[in-house]
């Protein structure tokens, strides 16, 4: 880390300077106007110049300490004139905003301490170098965005807010702290969901830093407006070793439904193979280990057969010394197997009814089957706004208002304007099945027909699970905590057959997916992902009104509230773990939380990359520097020094 | 500097000065009779010290016992005469007119209370500068009466004389080829060194005494910057830069200086006397004079 002088002169005016010092001696050796003293005899004087003369001229030099120390001060002099100062983080605005990222992957330790350390250290740094009139604001950032430290000018006080950021486990999301970092810089923009921002007033440019191992997707859709960006360096390494659970999830045996197996993906996302045991703990014992071995950049899958488990706590725990140590443990709650509670609200719909009679369909869930006219009694308005279904199905027709359950329509809407569909198409061909999905799990469609659909144009944030020619004809989208699933053809027509899909193995298979998926079986298998960072929504089944969250490592607990609809809504999911709910003092309920995150677990950096905002794409820089800091002031000040040096020397004769 | 403003010799000098006489280590023939024992009178020989043999000296002297004893050659001194020469030569360069007081000012006091000592014991005293022609033989003092000549002589003798060091010890031997004590104040500042010098005195089987005289600038020297030394007597102008290791190497040199001048007379059998011209004349002679043996 050498820092560079910044060259300001030009090539005649170095040489013109560096004439000045030879100058120097030139005129030691010169005749002085020296002062004339009549002495009784110069003889013995005379003698001690010769002996002295008889040294060579640079042992004259050597031992001539006045005149060291005024090239010494000359060349001080000549520097001052230069104005000195380190090339390096120039501070180009007088607004700065640190952006410390404290995600997942900045726990990695493959640099001392850790990579968030690091990030410290270097605003740290910067701090210090923050003259008179800078004033910062620090931001922490994960998914989303701290403000840690308004726009201060008082030192301690960023260093003190800055010491406060706490690592955390969740996923690096940019565009929130870009949108907290413009607040002032372009308040008109931004002003309206900003809390911090009390009055907007002209805007005031700022220049951001980021304290990041660059392990984000970059926001092409902001604009930086007033902001300006500093050349980012990565923290991190380019070869860090780590191996993570990128999925870990249970589920009861295909062949006996008492069993439980428990799969995993382990990603070695390091340069060099990684061969580790995995351990399979229930409840904190040691219940089943296996040795993987992991090519470098691949995956691997573990697979556990389980004896009879009813319920408890599975944690998959990799054995294995790499950087980043958040993701080598993985958490699955197992429940006590319940049957999903279904719905079926259908003028009558024989292939359905029979898939919903086979005996999978039957353990898993208890079906209660009502025409039409039920969703017009108050008794359905009842128990569907108080979550007595997991599941609705309705076939051919439509509630008036969406109940507290997961939904599938069946040729036919949601309630509300969200789904809507466009016009009738004859035989559209299928192209493609979401099979990553699990509710189309095994599912093959390429020997069903459809003859006629109305292609489903599903909300925002729904996924298109089959795909024709002419739009999506199966979509899931999210509401409120539940999922609709909507089928963009009848099944079985008043008057005709629409579809050969009922005939077809695929569709029992669906069927048994979609009570699996969506009839409150899969809580019991602990198939859901919790991200850390994302809000989850807890049905249990409590009349309580408020219940206790207990994070894990023994964090303090917290009291969630029973919310709109029934449902308790906590979003402190921060770090990864095992989550306790207590109704009282009781335990009633376990969520996991696990980080699943490929991003976040490929910790290398690539020092290279871009940081791309907007359309500016700003360079990444090789390394640190030392923030730019005029010298010439002490520089000066230590000329000073020499020549008080000097004349106390030449006066006193304190001679070396 | 003026010469006036110090007096040669001070009523309490003048009180200590009456009790003490010159010695000569050396046997003179007197011309007159003096106040001394006579060697020839008697053989009460007045055995006063030792010294040790220098090739060249009277064998006869030679304490053979203290030989045997010691294996080594000493010579048996301090027989006493009837009638001692003094001769007193001052160096009155322009070199001696430094210093506070002046190396001359010195040189005079101390010409003074020896020539002093020598008239009240009816010696034979005559005080002489270097730069004195060898054609030109001075006064010769004797007896308490001369004292007011002698004192006047000294007032008047003036700085700025060039005479060489070896010249004017040269026209010294010449003019004075009797026998006795010869004490020469000088700062022995002569390029041409003081070898030669030295010989014609010791050629002239005198008894010499040497008080060289410094000045505490010389000795001590306390200048700063960068100078033109200019030389007082020839002019000659050395430039320095006053600098740590020009003065180490000054005083290197004058200790050399001092230290070869010292070594020189102690060979030849001549005494060397440092003084700076800061000293006090009477404790010069009270002191360090009486312990050396010119006088007691």
């Amino acid at each position: 880390m050498m820092p560079q002088l910044t060259n300001m002169l030009a090539p005649w005016q170095w040489a013109l300077l560096g004439a000045v010092p030879p100058a120097i001696i030139a005129l030691y050796f010169l005749k002085l106007k020296r002062e004339p003293l009549e002495v009784p005899s110069t003889y013995l004087w005379h003698k001690s110049i010769e002996d002295l003369h008889v040294n060579s001229i640079w042992q004259r030099l050597r031992r001539s300490l006045l005149l060291l120390l005024q090239l010494l001060l000359i060349a001080l002099l000549i520097m001052v004139l230069l104005k000195p100062s380190l090339q390096g983080t120039v501070f180009n605005q007088n607004r700065l905003i640190f952006l410390v990222d404290n995600s997942a992957s900045m726990g990695a330790t493959d640099v001392e301490p850790t990579r968030l350390d690091v990030a410290k250290q270097r605003v740290h740094e910067l701090i210090n170098q923050m003259g008179s009139n800078d004033v910062a604001m620090i931001v922490s950032f994960s998914d989303s965005a701290r403000v840690e430290q308004m726009f201060t000018d008082n030192r301690g006080e960023l260093r003190r807010r800055l010491d406060a950021i706490k690592p955390t486990d969740k996923p690096t999301v940019i565009s929130e702290a870009l949108r907290v970092a413009s607040v002032l810089a372009n308040p008109g923009r931004s002003a309206t969901d900003m809390r911090t921002d009390t009055a907007v007033a002209e805007a005031q440019p700022a220049e951001m830093f980021f304290f990041s191992d660059g392990n984000f997707v970059d926001d092409p859709e902001f604009s930086l407006g007033n902001l300006s960006v500093a050349k980012p360096v990565w923290i991190g390494t380019q070869d860090p070793r780590n191996v993570a659970i990128a999925a870990f999830s249970t589920a009861r045996s295909e062949t006996n439904a008492d069993k439980l197996q428990a799969f995993a993906r382990i990603e070695n996302s390091g340069l060099t193979d990684a061969s580790l045991d995995v351990e399979l703990l229930l409840d904190g014992n040691v219940i089943d280990a296996d040795k993987v071995t992991i090519p470098a950049g691949k995956s691997s899958g573990v697979k556990f057969d389980l004896e009879q488990i009813t319920s408890g706590v599975l944690e998959l725990r990799l054995i294995v010394d790499d950087h980043l140590a958040v993701d080598n443990h993985a958490w699955s709650v197992v429940h006590t197997p319940r049957k999903g509670r279904v719905l079926l609200v259908t003028p009558g719909n024989e292939p359905l009814q029979m898939a919903l009679r086979t005996e999978r369909a039957l353990e898993t869930a208890d079906v209660m089957l009502k025409s039409p006219e039920f969703l017009t009694t108050a008794d359905y308005k009842t128990q569907s706004a108080a979550a007595a279904w997991d599941l609705i199905i309705y076939d051919r027709c439509r509630p008036e208002a969406m109940p507290q359950a997961n939904t599938i329509f069946i040729g036919a809407l949601p309630a509300g304007e969200q789904w809507s569909e466009l016009e009738k198409v004859n035989v559209p061909a299928i192209i493609d099945v979401n099979r990553a999905h699990p509710l189309m799990q095994w599912i093959d469609l390429s020997d069903v027909l459809i003859i006629e659909a109305k292609p489903l144009v599903a909300p925002a944030g729904s996924t298109s699970l089959v795909d024709s020619t002419e739009g999506a004809l199966l979509a899931v989208g999210p509401r409120e905590g539940f999922e609709d699933v909507v089928l963009g053809f009848e099944l079985v027509g008043a008057d005709k057959i629409g579809t050969n899909w009922p005939v077809r193995p695929s569709f029992p298979v669906f069927v048994l997916n979609a009570l699996g998926y969506l009839g409150g079986n899969r809580e019991s298998q602990g198939a859901g992902v919790i991200q850390p960072g994302r809000p989850v929504a807890l049905r249990p089944d409590s009349e309580a009104e408020q219940l206790q969250i207990v994070p894990p490592h023994d964090a303090e607990p917290v009291d969630v509230s029973r919310g709109k609809h029934g449902v308790f809504h906590f979003a402190g999911t921060g770090q990864v773990g095992i989550y306790e709910v207590l109704e009282g003092s009781k335990e009633i309920d376990h969520f996991a939380v696990n980080l699943f995150d490929a991003r976040e677990s490929a910790i290398h950096i690539k020092p290279e990359r871009a940081l791309k905002i907007g359309h500016v794409e700003t360079e990444s820089a090789a390394d640190w520097h030392e923030a730019r800091r005029d010298t010439w002031k002490l520089v000066l000040l230590g000329a000073l020094a020499i020549l008080v040096f000097e004349w106390y020397i030449y006066n006193r004769r304190a001679y070396l | 500097m003026s010469t006036d403003a110090i007096p040669l010799l001070s009523p309490e000098l003048l009180a200590q000065l009456e009790r003490l006489e010159l010695v000569s280590r050396k046997i003179f023939r007197g011309r007159i009779k003096g106040e001394r024992r006579s060697l020839r009178k008697g053989q009460s020989v007045e055995f006063a010290d030792f010294r040790p043999y220098v090739p060249g000296d009277d064998l006869r002297f030679v304490d053979w016992n203290t030989y045997a004893r010691l294996d080594r050659l000493f010579l048996k001194l301090f027989m006493e005469e009837e009638d001692l020469h003094f001769y007193c030569l001052i160096d009155a360069s322009e070199s001696m007119n430094f210093g506070t007081p002046t190396k001359l000012d010195f040189a005079r006091q101390l010409a003074a209370a020896l020539g002093f000592i020598g008239l009240i014991r009816s010696d034979r005293v005559k005080i002489e500068t270097l730069g004195q022609p060898a054609s030109q033989p001075g006064a010769t003092w004797r007896g308490r009466a001369s004292v007011w000549r002698m004192l006047d002589h000294l007032q008047n003798i003036k700085p700025g004389e060039t005479t060489s060091l070896a010249q004017g010890i040269k026209n010294f031997c010449l003019r004075n080829s009797g026998r006795g004590i010869v004490v020469l104040i000088s700062d022995l500042m002569d390029k041409q060194g003081y070898d030669e010098a030295f010989r014609y005195l010791t050629a002239q089987r005198m008894d010499p005494y040497i008080v060289h005289v410094l000045s505490e600038e010389e000795v001590e020297p306390d200048i700063k910057g960068d100078l033109k030394l200019v030389d007082s007597e020839d002019g000659d102008v050395t430039e320095i830069t006053a600098s740590g290791p020009l003065f180490k190497r000054y005083k290197q040199n004058l200790n050399a200086f001092v230290g070869g001048a010292q070594e020189f007379c102690a060979r030849r059998g001549m005494a060397y006397l440092f003084a700076r011209s800061s000293q006090p004349v009477d404790q010069l002679v009270s002191g360090y004079l009486r312990k050396r043996g010119l006088i007691k």
